[in-house]
């Protein structure tokens, strides 16, 4: 377990710490500042209104964090290959796995230091609404899963094409389309055609839980369906990095 | 005498054929707020009022259906309020009324924005002319401040500048250090 440690111990820190990923954490804080912003200046904002702040909120972070996911991911194998750092990868003690293991562990450092960034944008801006702390709790349980899917989706893909720039525009995709809910109105969500794609797209699944539980006040625990979903998501794009970096040839 | 008999006859003609063949008129709803309610209730408070449909006709009232109604009355601000973020209940059904029987409703209200409101109660039957209202109740919602400048401020400024600021400093490390 230590080979899968170092490794994310390494991408984390060259994300962290170069200026890369401090340019990605300043851009997802301007971002957060502009909604900020936008509602100083609304003085006859509803309970809703500010709800409705903080669900969109965490709908830009979970997507922020998918993005530089993706990024990420695309970078994990076919980015070795271009540097010619493939080889000696795989010729660690570190089993398959185990290096995708490592690599999503780099993500999961990334998302956590975006999710904590986020969290005085919501203190500032939904402490006096409504459903603060199980809007946060829901964003950590759901983004999580959902953040670290496509970050295992561009690594598969990754280790699929010869080139990260195809790996990244091919995952970008599937994002976009993925989070074009968060764009969509509930009215054409509602169609046959979008109650089916609501149904398997985990990232609806996610902006639907912190609808239920910022806006509509429902229990976390009731959000377990979306969780599942969630998790099944996590676990089918493990299996496709792990699938995929089994295929990559020394 | 006979004119003032003949006049009543056919006062009384007009009113059975206004009544309509099989249709119940007298349908009455009292409406009253629930005395948990708070005194002063603000923006986020629950509220609850409470209702009685009373079928006070011979006959009974088939399909009765009874619906809340809100309406914002602060001058200028005069208005409907959707009641999908406000009430979780916003309408009753009951297949049958039997002449007397009363109909209790509780109806609870989320309180989610500021104003003067009235809320109203009407209730219809499929063998009830027209729309049966209970008298206005009226409530104000206080203000609660659902955004705080001092917060959003200092936050939305602070945080690139504090990210901006690292960025610069380790971007001039690095470049002294390959220097």
């Amino acid at each position: 377990m230590k080979g899968p440690l170092l490794l994310a111990r390494k991408e984390s820190a060259e994300l962290l710490l170069g200026s890369r990923g401090w340019v990605w954490l300043l851009a997802m804080s301007a971002v957060l500042s502009v909604f900020g912003l936008l509602l100083v200046s609304d003085t006859e904002l509803s309970l809703l209104d500010n709800a409705q702040v903080v669900y969109d909120m965490a709908g830009t972070v979970t997507a922020l964090g998918a993005a530089l996911a993706v990024v990420i991911g695309s970078d994990a194998i076919a980015g070795e290959r271009e540097r010619g750092t493939l080889v000696p990868l795989l010729l660690t003690p570190m089993s398959r796995p185990e290096i995708v293991l490592g690599k999503i562990g780099g993500q999961l450092a990334a998302w956590t230091v975006m999710y904590m960034i986020s969290l005085p944008y919501f203190w500032a801006v939904g402490s006096n609404g409504q459903n603060l702390a199980a809007g946060v709790a829901i964003v950590g349980w759901l983004g999580t899963p959902v953040v670290l899917g496509f970050g295992l989706l561009a690594i598969g893909l990754s280790c699929r094409t010869a080139l990260a720039r195809t790996s990244l525009l091919t995952t970008l995709i599937i994002l976009i389309l993925s989070a074009s809910p968060i764009l969509l109105g509930p009215s054409l969500r509602q169609s046959a055609v979008g109650k089916a794609f609501d149904a398997v797209n985990p990232f609806s699944g996610a902006l639907n839980a912190y609808d239920l539980v910022l806006i509509d006040s429902m229990p976390l625990a009731a959000q377990w369906p979306y969780f599942l979903v969630a998790l099944a998501w996590l676990g089918l794009m493990t299996w496709f990095a792990v699938g995929g970096i089994r295929r990559v040839q020394r | 005498m006979i004119m003032r008999n003949l006049s009543i006859v056919a006062m009384l003609l007009t009113a059975v054929l206004l009544a309509a063949p099989g249709y119940a008129q007298n349908l009455t709803i009292d409406l009253a707020p629930a005395r948990s309610n708070p005194s002063a209730p603000k923006m986020g408070d629950h509220l609850a009022f409470e209702s009685v449909i009373t079928n006070t006709s011979s006959t009974p009232v088939d399909g009765l259906i009874a619906w809340i109604s809100l309406l914002r009355v602060d001058p200028g601000r005069e208005q409907p309020m959707d009641l999908e973020d406000w009430s979780a209940q916003k309408a009753v059904a009951e297949t049958r009324v039997e002449p007397g029987q009363s109909i209790k409703t509780l109806w609870p209200v989320r309180l989610i924005q500021s104003g003067d409101y009235r809320v109203v109660i009407s209730a219809l039957g499929r063998n009830v002319e027209g729309v049966t209202t209970s008298r206005f109740v009226e409530f104000a919602v206080l203000p609660k401040r659902v955004v705080e400048s001092s917060r959003i401020l200092p936050v939305a400024l602070g945080m690139p500048l504090a990210i901006g600021t690292l960025l610069i400093w380790r971007l001039r490390r690095l470049r002294r250090r390959s220097a």
